[in-house]
């Protein structure tokens, strides 16, 4: 069975468990709230992912969603509808990205430190624009969260999400420029004698993900009428945690966007799950880092084991 | 290379003092030696004091991100069990301990697992603070007498922990250029593989370093406890950052192979005086964390444009070489 399955799996179980143990957890108010994380924790993973394949990083994730949050109320502050600022975000999230790219590249900064320097900016320069908040919104504002129901059930952005996805799905599968992805995270190197473009790709696939970030910045922004200058802060530990949950190497060149679909999942449930189960909110960062230390260490463990066995074959 | 490295803390030191001087004549006020003390140098200590093992693992080719966690995790421990129980000795005891611990499960993550530091330390920053955060449920915790004693004790206005760092400064500088300890740890930032050939115990240098890096963000977690005489699990955020920052502008390189203990320490005072300084001047907090990140981007670009110089620079040696022969 491939490990994208067993995750899934897992992620069944462990919500089927907690409908029976926790009573409220099945309810249909929770599962929206649910649903409503998985869809831009999903989209924004995605975009971590396609960096993360090649071997890079972006933390600066949360300080760009602040960003772009902020932009959208500024616009949507004046009645504008979502077919304004959306494609906003997006650009100024692309392009957000790119800027970390290109530091990356072309001057040669390791990702995580480059990624931390721009957060740090982007962090000290927001609260300098905005005081503190916008709000007061026009109610316009908030359609994407209340009122953009397919079917009068099925939320807009969990379409929007799982849509991401099937294109995600696909052009991983033939698109040659996201196979390059896994050539660049395996081998930077013989990438490059092979022909690829290395920098060029890797700034691309920044402003990719910043662009679908901007999708994910929306879904956050319009929750409610008023958006603070810290509404991403912290943000980027998640979906790290959902891509290397869901089996995507850290050190690059191995994942499946599946695999981060399933990763998504289970930790948009780990909040509401602590919340049904008495646990204290406190918990949740140590929750989350455990998370992580564990997906990492079991993924790094079947490496280990898997050099062994290649060495007996050999031997 | 030596002649150019001594240029090099050369420059940062006059880079330092033109900044000193500088913001000194803007407003005099800052030259009292009161103001320098207590304001400059003592804001500084505890991320100086962290910066001087870091600089160890910076070397070796890794990173340690969870340092500020480390510190507030350490210190929320030590006021805890002082609340409990009373005792002050096991307080310290636990701080020590706590700060080993965490710095040894980084090194286990990191060496024994093999996973890259930036990923290890990243995820344990979230485990300790959450762990904080679980145990305390949010709350202050308050100090302990050692940790007073720490963070306020003056010997004739000269606050005790200036001297602590001045000691710990001498002793990381002495282990990075005098031992054949600080010698290995730069063979394996520059290439781990032919370290280990050569017979050095990568595996116990790196945690050795890693260990350091623990205890010492623990014992200035005291420090800071002591100095606010309160804290919360969000104490250490953004502390990772500025002891990169100090590291980075120090001249280590963040790819390992490259850096010294000295500069480090030169790197400490230039961001002590811009800390004050902007303080100062009266610049409000949020361009401050502007000009942190800024100069970590800045010394970052400049370190990565001499490298690709010098590279070019080889290359070129080399192929004349390759043209004469």
């Amino acid at each position: 069975m491939p490990s994208e399955m067993t995750l899934g799996l897992f992620v069944v179980i462990i919500f089927a468990l907690l409908c029976v143990v926790a009573k409220d957890f099945g309810s249909v108010n929770n599962i929206m709230s649910i649903l409503n994380r998985f869809s831009y924790i999903l989209i924004a993973s995605i975009g971590m992912n396609i960096i993360m394949i090649t071997g890079n990083i972006d933390v600066s994730f949360g300080g760009v969603i602040s960003v772009m949050c902020i932009l959208m109320a500024f616009i949507g502050k004046k009645g504008a509808p979502i077919y304004a600022f959306m494609p906003a975000a997006m650009l100024c999230g692309a392009i957000l990205c790119m800027f970390n790219g290109l530091l990356i590249t072309k001057l040669r900064i390791p990702a995580i430190v480059a990624t931390l320097a721009t957060t740090q900016i982007y962090a000290g320069a927001l609260p300098l624009m905005i005081e503190g908040s916008i709000y007061d919104l026009p109610a316009s504002f908030t359609w994407l969260a209340f009122e953009a129901k397919v079917f009068k059930f099925v939320p807009l952005s969990v379409i929007l999400a799982l849509i991401l996805l099937v294109i995600a799905l696909l052009f991983m599968k033939y698109s040659r420029f996201f196979k390059s992805l896994y050539a660049i995270g395996n081998n930077v190197k013989s990438a490059r004698l092979a022909g690829i473009n290395v920098d060029r790709t890797i700034i691309i696939t920044y402003a990719i993900a910043g662009l679908i970030l901007g999708v994910a910045a929306t879904i956050i922004a319009t929750a409610g009428q008023r958006v603070t200058t810290t509404m991403g802060a912290g943000m980027e530990m998640t979906f790290i945690a959902a891509v290397v949950v869901g089996g995507t190497s850290v050190t690059g060149g191995s994942g499946s966007i599946l695999g981060t679909a399933f990763g998504s999942l289970l930790l948009s449930i780990i909040a509401p799950a602590l919340y049904h189960l008495g646990i204290s909110d406190s918990w949740s960062t140590a929750v989350m880092g455990a998370i992580i230390i564990i997906a990492v260490s079991v993924g790094a463990l079947k490496g280990v084991r898997r050099k062994r066995t290649d060495r007996a074959k050999e031997a | 290379m030596k002649s150019k490295k001594f240029n090099f803390n050369f420059a940062l030191g006059a880079l330092f003092l033109v900044l000193f001087i500088a913001i000194g004549l803007k407003t005099p006020n800052f030259f009292k030696p009161d103001y320098l003390v207590n304001v400059m140098l003592r804001n500084i200590i505890e991320l100086g004091m962290i910066a001087l093992p870091v600089t160890l693992v910076v070397i070796t080719g890794g990173i340690d991100l969870s340092l500020g966690s480390i510190a507030t995790l350490s210190g929320i421990i030590g006021g805890m069990s002082y609340k409990a129980t009373g005792s002050g000795i096991l307080a310290v005891i636990l701080v020590l301990l706590v700060g080993l611990a965490c710095g040894w499960f980084n090194s286990l993550l990191v060496t024994k697992l093999n996973i890259p530091a930036m990923v290890t330390t990243l995820a344990t920053l979230y485990l300790f603070q959450g762990i904080a955060r679980g145990i305390t449920q949010g709350n202050s915790v308050y100090a302990f007498p050692a940790a007073k004693w720490l963070g306020n004790f003056e010997i004739g206005s000269f606050p005790i922990q200036i001297i602590f760092y001045i000691v710990l400064a001498v002793f990381f500088v002495l282990l990075l250029s005098r031992t054949y300890y600080g010698k290995y740890l730069y063979a394996i930032g520059h290439n781990e593989i032919a370290s280990r050939f050569d017979g050095i115990n990568t595996v116990r240098c790196k945690m050795i370093a890693y260990i350091l890096s623990g205890l010492m963000s623990a014992f200035a977690g005291m420090i800071m406890l002591g100095r606010f005489s309160s804290m919360k699990y969000t104490a250490g955020d953004g502390m990772n950052l500025k002891v990169v920052t100090i590291i980075v502008l120090g001249g280590t390189s963040i790819n390992g192979g490259v850096g010294s203990m000295v500069g480090t320490i030169i790197a400490t005072l230039i961001i002590a005086v811009l800390n004050s300084g902007l303080t100062v001047l009266n610049i409000p907090i949020d361009v401050q964390t502007i000009v942190q990140g800024s100069v970590l981007l800045i010394s970052l670009i400049t370190y990565a444009i001499i490298e690709k110089r010098n590279l070019s620079h080889k290359r070129h040696e080399v192929s004349k070489a390759v043209k004469t022969a």
